[in-house]
């Protein structure tokens, strides 16, 4: 019988997920203005926004927050644990307006509560979570407000010093003003395929990236220069990726650019970073040429036991995988892996998740434009493109299964930011997209996956509470996945904090082991699959 | 001569004063400041300066018939005449001024305005080492480098026209339209008129193997992959010593994620043409991937020996060291590679970075 289930698991796990857009249904029904539909006048109207899912308050159901561009506000929904979502943005106190960019949660305070950090082309805001009840604007009081108009994009929470008290982390695009920046086709930079269109990032100024440290009194401190953050100029910085890439117990910072080189921030351990992203194999592409890096994603997709990288880029490009073949260093396996045919997609949010709860981490990434002028040409390049969904054979390599997905993988939108989370706790990922000038997509598979899961929160005590850099490693029916909980990440958004693992037939893992930020480990035995596990660290 | 091209050989002439008087009249001020005009040759050149060109012809006559030696108004009588479009009482003197006139400025002139007539008078084979000449002794210069574009296009035209008028049912139509569909990104219809002359021609070489890059440049959709492979197929076909189709079939199984057949296409160009760096590139790139760095090394070695400017060719190096533990040569090359990175100096960069000095407003 045990032989028939696992074989019965299989064979589902090959048949193509379903997955459908219900984000109608769940009430998610306002539209998020995001610049120019038919024509973008300036690059700001181009890179908005991020998506974010985040259980603001505790009561183990992911929520959804979802950022608006100039003309709308974020806005929070409750996850009413029906299927349905509520509008809690004004009782939250977040309502908001002007170009929100990003998001990143994290518990900066330790008060229990999962705290957010918006980005913005202009005023970031640091939104302390009081209890679950309200979210209070503490940027100010928090010394985060800036001295000048910023183009501020990815961010991350991140405990770099181990001191418990998570530090920030803030990508800076360019400097841009509606005063100054050229119009459509003033320099040979303001045109793509022959058409005149807005100006940018090339011929734009520069701007550096921000380090802020977590001085543990709710206030922080501009160490981007201490750090050696702000040392790394010359690149146009989306998106953000903090996880210990080397395997040293220190988190670094990973960091795409559009048409520049990206940077890999490599922890010292003594409150500086070094730059060290082309000898590590993750600033270009194969051939060390710069890509237009959008969105960032991490996972061991090849179970060899590190964390590997995925970024999204620029139509004519390929999105590249970089496999991680030890001690930090890279390679660029995008062909090997099967995921070099698509170019003609502008890919933005992306995402390992395994959606089969097979064991092995699909990939799906939301796809559109910057210059809607491209529909003009009647190429098969789109302003408005469907979302990519690659299944892991398990083999080191990936096959493009979006047609045969389901409708949500057909709908064309163009979409931004992508977070992914379990909002019913029934072991099966959903996707939340934000596509400009639309509603966001809300999409769940209309079976349940076919394999069996865990759903893990940790609680950090001698590490921050959100236990942001805790790298766990799950082991069941003899492999064993790991995986990092990570603040900010994919284009500009906020996964659920909680990790998913897949365990295919095996309806138990043997262990969990977690490593803290702390540097304390927790191993947990013979934990049974299809559950919602809390695993709390120690207290000293 | 029918109406058009009388209309058109007007034209021809009205733009050639046009561009003597546009085109020089910055370098003419500077050599030939505008002073009180005493002479016949000094009020001639005068005249000619302000577009007077009729009345600068007969001022500069006079100046010769009084002095025959007098070079400028020799000279810019010719110009004088190429400007009013009396291009054949011109020629002579254009040509024996662009050889002989010790004056460099003069000289230029000369032969500016002596190709512009030869265009003008649709003599374009005799513009063509004019051209030549002007770019070798001016070089870097604007004027003749955009003389020099305006004949070869003249002469690609003439040929194209001659072409299409005399052998318009010839395979070679279709190709030659098709390539110019290509210069003009427009992909789809030069697959349209490749495929015409593989129906004309179906033994012609090169045919498929331009198809096959077409389909490639026109479309993004992995289909087309296979599309162009039937294509660089067709072209191994009929010529099986063709290196650049095996290394299309080799990058299309690469970005297929079949890297061992991959290889095997690359090794075959290789094989087939030595010194073909993309191919080098490419096995020794798939050599790093597969550890082998005894055999990969040599051959980025060489490609980077063959091409020094060869950037994918420094980073795949610079990978293959570093895979290989030569981290002092990784760096080398490294530093190679953020030499060549660097954006060449010129008037763009110039623009760009007074754009990027001018910080908007915080």
């Amino acid at each position: 019988m045990k032989a028939f289930a696992a074989l019965f698991l299989l064979a589902a796990a090959q048949s193509a997920p379903d997955f459908r857009d219900i984000a109608k249904e769940a009430g998610l029904t306002a539209s998020f203005p995001n610049g120019g539909e038919k024509t973008k006048e300036y690059i700001i109207e181009t890179t908005g926004s991020g998506v974010a899912f985040i259980d603001y308050d505790n009561d183990g159901y992911p929520d959804i927050f979802v950022l608006s561009g100039d003309g709308g506000t974020n806005r929070m929904y409750h996850n009413d644990r029906n299927g349905r979502f509520t509008d809690v943005t004004a009782s939250l106190g977040l309502t908001s307006s002007g170009w929100a960019e990003g998001v990143c949660a994290g518990d900066y305070d330790n008060d229990g509560y999962t705290d957010l950090f918006v980005t913005y082309w202009g005023r970031n805001r640091l939104y302390r979570n009081l209890g679950g009840q309200r979210f209070e604007d503490v940027t100010a009081k928090a010394g985060l407000t800036q001295d000048r108009v910023r183009y501020n994009t990815g961010c991350a929470f991140l405990d770099y010093d181990g001191d418990r008290h998570l530090d920030l982390f803030v990508a800076n695009y360019l400097k841009f003003d509606f005063a100054t920046t050229p119009k459509a086709g003033s320099n040979p930079y303001c045109f793509y395929r022959g058409m005149a269109v807005n100006c940018g990032p090339r011929g734009l100024p520069f701007e550096t990236n921000l380090l802020y440290h977590n001085k543990g009194d709710g206030t922080f401190e501009d160490v981007s220069v201490k750090s050696g953050i702000a040392k790394a100029n010359g690149h146009y910085s989306l998106a953000v990726l903090a996880q210990d890439v080397n395997d040293d117990g220190r988190p670094d910072i990973y960091v795409v650019g559009d048409q520049t080189a990206a940077t890999l921030f490599i922890n010292q351990g003594d409150g500086t970073f070094t730059e060290e992203a082309v000898m590590r194999g993750v600033a270009f592409d194969e051939n060390g040429r710069e890509l237009s890096g959008m969105g960032l994603a991490s996972a061991d997709y090849d179970g060899d036991g590190r964390l590997d990288i995925f970024r999204s880029d620029f139509s004519d490009e390929r999105s590249l995988l970089y496999r991680n073949t030890g001690d930090g260093q890279f390679d660029d396996v995008t062909m090997a892996a099967g995921l070099a045919r698509n170019t003609r997609f502008v890919n933005w949010g992306c995402a390992f998740l395994d959606f089969e709860n097979s064991g092995w981490k699909g990939l799906v990434v939301v796809n559109g434009h910057v210059f809607p002028e491209v529909d003009r040409q009647n190429i098969d390049i789109h302003s408005r493109d469907h979302a990519t969904l690659y299944r892991n054979t398990g083999k080191g390599t990936f096959e493009d299964i979006s047609g045969e997905a389901g409708p949500a993988f057909a709908a064309r939108h163009s979409a931004r930011g992508l977070a992914t989370a379990d909002i019913d706790n029934d072991g099966t990922l959903e996707i939340l997209a934000n596509n400009q000038n639309e509603p966001p997509s809300l999409w769940k598979q209309s079976r349940p996956a076919a394999g069996h899961w865990l759903l893990l929160r940790l609680v950090g005590t001698r590490s921050n509470r959100s236990a942001i850099g805790a790298r766990v490693a799950v082991t069941a029916g003899g492999r064993t996945q790991i995986d990092e909980v990570r603040s900010g990440g994919s284009y500009l958004s906020q996964n659920d904090l909680r990790l998913h693992f897949g365990l295919g037939a095996a309806t138990r893992a043997d262990s969990i082991s977690v490593r803290w930020p702390s540097g304390a480990k927790t191993v947990v035995k013979d934990v049974d699959a299809g559950r919602v596990v809390t695993i709390t660290e120690k207290g000293v | 001569m029918n109406a058009d091209e009388r209309g058109s050989k007007r034209v021809a002439y009205l733009r050639l004063s046009a561009f003597i008087c546009g085109s020089f009249l910055a370098s003419l001020l500077a050599a030939f400041p505008l002073l009180a005009a005493d002479s016949p040759t000094e009020q001639g050149v005068a005249a000619f300066q302000q577009g007077r060109y009729l009345e600068a012809s007969r001022l500069l006559e006079d100046a010769l018939r009084a002095d025959p030696r007098d070079e400028p108004a020799r000279t810019f009588l010719a110009l004088a005449r190429a400007a009013t479009g009396h291009c054949g009482d011109a020629v002579a003197d254009l040509a024996d001024r662009f050889q002989k006139s010790p004056d460099p400025l003069l000289a230029r002139l000369a032969g500016l305005a002596l190709a512009q007539c030869f265009i003008a008078q649709e003599q374009t084979a005799k513009a063509l080492p004019i051209a030549a000449q002007l770019e070798a002794r001016y070089p870097g210069d604007a004027d003749v480098l955009y003389l020099s574009a305006r004949v070869h296009m003249r002469a690609f035209n003439d040929a194209t026209r001659r072409m299409f008028a005399s052998t318009p049912a010839s395979y070679r139509v279709n190709q030659l339209s098709a390539e110019i569909f290509e210069t003009q990104n427009k992909f789809a219809e030069a697959a349209a008129e490749y495929r015409k002359a593989i129906e004309k021609n179906p033994r012609a070489i090169d045919l498929h193997f331009r198809l096959g890059r077409a389909i490639l440049l026109e479309s993004h959709s992995p289909e087309a992959l296979a599309k162009a492979q039937t294509e660089f197929e067709a072209e191994l076909a009929l010529n099986a010593g063709d290196a650049a189709a095996e290394f299309q079939i080799g990058q299309i199984h690469n970005a297929c994620g079949r890297p061992d057949e991959a290889l095997r296409h690359f090794r075959k160009a290789l094989d087939l043409s030595p010194d073909f760096p993309e191919a080098a590139l490419a096995v020794g790139r798939m050599r790093v991937q597969a550890k082998q760095y005894a055999e990969a090394i040599p051959l980025l070695e060489r490609v980077v020996g063959m091409q020094p400017a060869n950037e994918p060719a420094h980073y795949s190096l610079m990978m293959a060291y570093r895979n290989s533990g030569q981290l002092e040569k990784a760096r080398r090359e490294q530093q190679v590679l953020e030499k060549l990175q660097r954006p060449p100096e010129g008037e763009f960069t110039d623009f760009l970075k007074r754009l990027g000095e001018k910080a908007p407003t915080q």
